[in-house]
């Protein structure tokens, strides 16, 4: 009070009268005012059309054109609009007619024949022909400004042909097990071939399509539209559309699915999936991912030319340091505690959802025993030092990095606890978590030692094997030219490559596929840790009925095809209420907040008479 | 006290100003152009080679997870003319940028102005509103409170202000989300629009200021308190001038001395921090667009540096800081016409 000017204090009291006055005349302002939006709020919900799914997008669209569009979710709405010619089915992932309903391999596994049948429809009624699927394969090999999504899928393509309207034949440069029709998205002819230029056209209004929904419009911020389409093959879906909503954050989408405000939320947290657990009217489903996530372990990555790259600790090129290393790491306590167990545990890379490829868990020899790692590295002349920590070869302790990203929560938990387990094997591990860009240029160059990384798979594990081959080696120090997974180099398992890729029984195939992922492991050059589940919630009081892949544990929105999306069905169409006049709320508010303001104004100016006066 | 570094430093630019007193319009306009066009020259420079070393290769991150050949991550930096020397990128974004051309984003695969454009509507909603409100507000405090320094109103609306303004952006805005967004449910959780509705008019401009409420008061909450403390220091200091003591002498009401003589002298060193601020808020807006998923400008530069997009670094960069000259700009002429001293010598 002491430091109060001489200069305001003959009428403090009436100027504060007055300031709570007008403060309180703001409160009351603002308070009307934001009633009505209270009230509309909720209101707002149940005008809308109960039958539109709404599902929260969290990531970016960078484009709606299919030979463009590279992002999660432009791809998981493009996947809602077309069809492949072979599609991966609901019930284990394996190949089911799609766009063709049947097909065939010539015996030397080149020619590939598919079937288009008679009177299927695009979403405008015109016909789907084998001239389409044609155009679309054609198009891109003849363009390359139309390889940024696809190209790489038509490097094994030689020539593709529509004999007749029913008939399409693929010959590929070489024999290959893959079905080639699996993951091309067909376009009609009749709209692309008359856009002046394909790579640049929006394809973001009224599109037509072949899928169970097409885009009807879309804005960055209202999201995209989408309507039932009403030729799909399948039938009409059972809800009349489907509504991407973007949001930013993770946190604000589990927000609106609270509110109401999306009816399906992907991607979870482990934290938001158990808060979101008992809330009424919402279920959740942890479903098996298609994912894995892994400790690398650099075993002195080299160019095709055979030039070391990078900085690696050269100790990791004992394949006994990696193994012990390997042994050291608890995942099934990992997958327990950072994940709170909502996983499977990890063998090989391909992930358990795909159970015709994945590595099965027995016999793999690497499973955590650091009692053994101990008498490994004992054994093969790494001996402690005063401190526990064991000396390499040139006498030198053996001190390695652990890379991570700082934006993944689960890295950071996962490094706390491997860095006491090396510790008792005599490693000392420093961890560095780093911004996304940078990990990605130091495991491009090679430049750490151990480092946490992790695939979504596709259900055919061609590609996934093929950047483990000597040929997937980069052709420069710096990274470029090359593809390697794993920086392996062995020639055992190219041939193993070689071999699935062109083994057309599937019993064959997938024992060879397990070999060669066998290889990977016994390589000790990438522990896989755990399969983490996909999270996922969905409004039950809204919608039901919803179709997982694969059938057991399967997950609704993170799929390969639209099955989850397609089979959404409403509960009941209780929220149907007319359509909401928002005029009804609006203007008695503007009037009573306009009268309050010119009472008070009215106040104040008799209350300035007075002083005045 | 508080004064943030900005508007200390035009106050010094105003007094060499001084110096320069009685120059002519046109002088004077020429003068302060041609030192905005150098700083604009040296941000386009500034933007291609600073975004250069930043780490991480555009096609790698781009490609990231998906089933791409060596061939094919080869052909994309070709298109993208990564493929060139330092020199001849260079040269090729100067005459593009002549010609008005910011090149097309490796993301999104379309033209860096259209993409610019598109969202500096909603950018401009959100901070240009932001701005006139905490503007509004911090101004009509400051002078309340340095009008009656050490009173408990002074000390609770400062202490409050300085609060809001310390916490971190990201957390009030959470906060806001959960209680009002999710909890209460009085406001809508994200977005510009309800997505999927296909109002117009009325109905539209409704919906759109429902989605402004909450990020608009996160915005408020957090940048008024400079407001408040420039106005508060400035008219403090005036408070001991003499013609404060003729107004009263004259007769005049207290409210009176304080809105008619002090408060108009105090504005004026703020006006210079008002520009800055301005230019600075629309940058300020990425933390708020991202937890409201406001489609703006804020939220695409952040989209651009984890890949990095650097044809879109470059524009928002560019774009960025010719509004922050422009307004240091207008900055410079608003002094020279609020402040009758600097025309006349």
């Amino acid at each position: 009070m002491a430091a109060r000017p001489m200069i305001g204090q003959h009428s403090p009291n009436r100027a504060a009268l007055r300031f709570t006055r007008r403060f309180a005349a703001v409160l009351l302002g603002v308070g009307l005012a934001s009633a009505p939006l209270a009230l509309a709020a909720p209101l707002a919900i149940a005008a809308d059309t109960p039958n539109n799914l709404k599902i929260a997008m969290t990531g970016d669209i960078d484009s709606l054109n299919p030979f463009t569009a590279i992002t999660a979710s432009a791809s998981k709405v493009l996947a809602l609009q077309y069809q492949n010619l072979v599609a991966f089915g609901p019930e284990d992932n394996t190949p089911v007619p799609g766009m063709a309903d049947k097909w065939e391999t010539s015996p030397d596994g080149k020619v590939w024949t598919f079937n288009l049948p008679e009177g299927r429809k695009w979403s405008d009624g015109e016909p789907i022909t084998a001239n389409d699927a044609a155009w679309t394969f054609n198009a891109i090999k003849a363009n390359d400004a139309l390889k940024t999504a696809n190209g790489t899928l038509l490097e094994s393509v030689a020539g593709v042909v529509a004999k007749d309207p029913q008939t399409l034949v693929i010959t590929l440069t070489a024999a290959q097990a893959p079905n080639p029709g699996t993951q091309l998205p067909i376009l009609p002819e009749h709209i692309w071939s008359k856009v002046s230029d394909p790579a640049t056209f929006a394809n973001d209004k009224d599109s037509v399509g072949s899928g169970p929904f097409t885009v009807g419009s879309y804005d960055k911020s209202a999201g995209v539209t989408m309507k039932a389409n009403p030729n799909y093959w399948q039938g009409k879906a059972k809800v009349d559309g489907v509504i991407w909503v973007p949001y930013k954050t993770g946190d604000a989408a589990v927000q609106a699915l609270k509110t109401g405000e999306v009816d399906i939320v992907s991607r979870l947290t482990p934290a938001q999936y158990e808060a979101l657990k008992g809330e009424a009217g919402i279920t959740t489903n942890a479903g098996m991912g298609t994912r894995y996530v892994g400790l690398g372990i650099n075993p002195g990555t080299k160019t095709q030319s055979g030039e070391l790259m990078g900085d690696t600790n050269p100790a990791l090129q004992d394949l006994n340091v990696r193994k012990a290393i390997v042994m050291a790491v608890d995942n099934k306590t990992l997958l327990e505690k950072v994940l709170q167990g909502l996983g499977q545990p990890g063998t090989g890379e391909v992930p358990a959802a795909y159970p015709d490829y994945a590595l099965p868990a027995q016999g793999l020899g690497l499973s955590f025993d650091p009692a053994a790692a101990n008498k490994l590295l004992d054994e093969n002349g790494y001996a402690k030092g005063p401190d526990g920590i064991r000396l390499d070869k040139t006498g030198k302790p053996l001190q390695l990095r652990l890379l991570g990203r700082s934006t993944d929560a689960t890295a950071q938990q996962m490094a706390d606890y491997i860095k006491p387990w090396l510790k008792d094997i005599g490693i000392e591990l420093t961890v560095s978590m780093k911004a996304n860009l940078q990990v990605n240029d130091d495991l491009g160059a090679a430049n750490y030692d151990l480092a946490f990384t992790g695939w979504g798979m596709a259900p055919d594990p061609d590609y996934q094997l093929s950047i483990n081959q000597c040929s997937a080696l980069p052709t420069q120090s710096d990274g470029t030219g090359g593809v390697s997974e794993n920086g392996l180099c062995l020639p055992e398992f190219d041939a193993l490559y070689k071999q699935q890729h062109v083994e057309l029984d599937q019993q064959k195939r997938s024992a060879l596929v397990q070999q060669a992922q066998k290889l990977i492991y016994d390589a000790a050059v990438n522990n896989v840790i755990y399969y983490p589940n996909m999270l996922e919630a969905y409004r039950s009081d809204r919608f039901g009925g919803f179709v997982t892949q694969p059938a057991q544990n399967g997950v609704i929105s993170e799929q390969n095809g639209p099955w989850g999306i397609y089979s959404a069905t409403p509960v009941d169409s209780a929220g149907a209420t007319a359509g909401f006049n928002w005029a009804w709320l609006v203007i008695p508010a503007v009037v009573v907040v306009l009268a309050l303001a010119g009472f008070f104004w009215f106040r104040s100016r008799r209350s300035s008479v007075d002083d005045r006066a | 006290m508080a004064l943030p570094l900005g508007s200390e430093a035009s106050t010094l630019g105003a007094e060499a100003e001084v110096r320069h007193q009685g120059a002519s319009w046109p002088q004077y306009l020429g003068r302060k152009a041609g030192g905005a066009a150098i700083s604009l020259a040296m941000v386009v420079l500034l933007g291609f080679f600073a975004f250069r070393m930043l780490p991480g290769d555009p096609v790698r991150s781009l490609s990231t997870g998906r089933q791409v050949s060596a061939e094919q991550l080869e052909l994309l930096r070709r298109q993208y003319g990564l493929d060139q020397p330092l020199p001849a990128q260079f040269w090729r974004y100067l005459t593009d940028l002549l010609q008005g051309d910011l090149g097309l984003s490796y993301t999104f695969n379309r033209p860096v102005g259209s993409l610019i454009l598109e969202r500096l509507g909603p950018t401009l909603l959100l901070t240009g509103s932001a701005a006139v409100i905490s503007l509004l507000l911090g101004l009509w405090l400051g002078q309340r409170a340095a009008w009656r320094r050490g009173s408990a109103f002074d000390r609770g609306q400062t202490g409050l202000a300085l609060v809001f303004w310390s916490v971190p952006t990201f957390w009030v805005g959470l906060l806001l989300l959960l209680i009002f967004g999710g909890g209460l449910r009085w406001f809508p959780t994200g977005g510009m629009v309800t997505a999927g509705s296909d109002d117009t008019g009325f109905g539209y401009l409704f919906d759109v200021a429902r989605h402004l409420v909450l990020p608009l008061v996160t915005m408020v909450a957090v940048v008024y308190a400079q407001y408040l403390m420039v106005m508060r220091a400035s008219l403090i200091e005036e408070m001991s001038s003499d013609y404060l003591t003729t107004a009263r002498a004259k007769g005049l009401r207290e409210a009176e001395v304080r809105r008619k003589h002090a408060v108009p002298n105090a504005l004026l060193p703020t006006v210079t921090l008002v520009f800055l601020t301005l230019g600075g808020l629309i940058g300020g807006a990425v933390t708020v667009e991202t937890v409201f998923s406001w489609p703006g400008l804020g939220y695409l530069t952040f989209t651009a540096l984890s890949t990095p997009d650097l044809p879109l670094l470059q524009g928002t960069f560019v774009v960025f800081s010719g509004i922050v000259i422009l307004m240091n700009f207008c900055a410079e002429l608003a002094y020279r016409v609020l402040d009758p001293r600097l025309r006349t010598g």
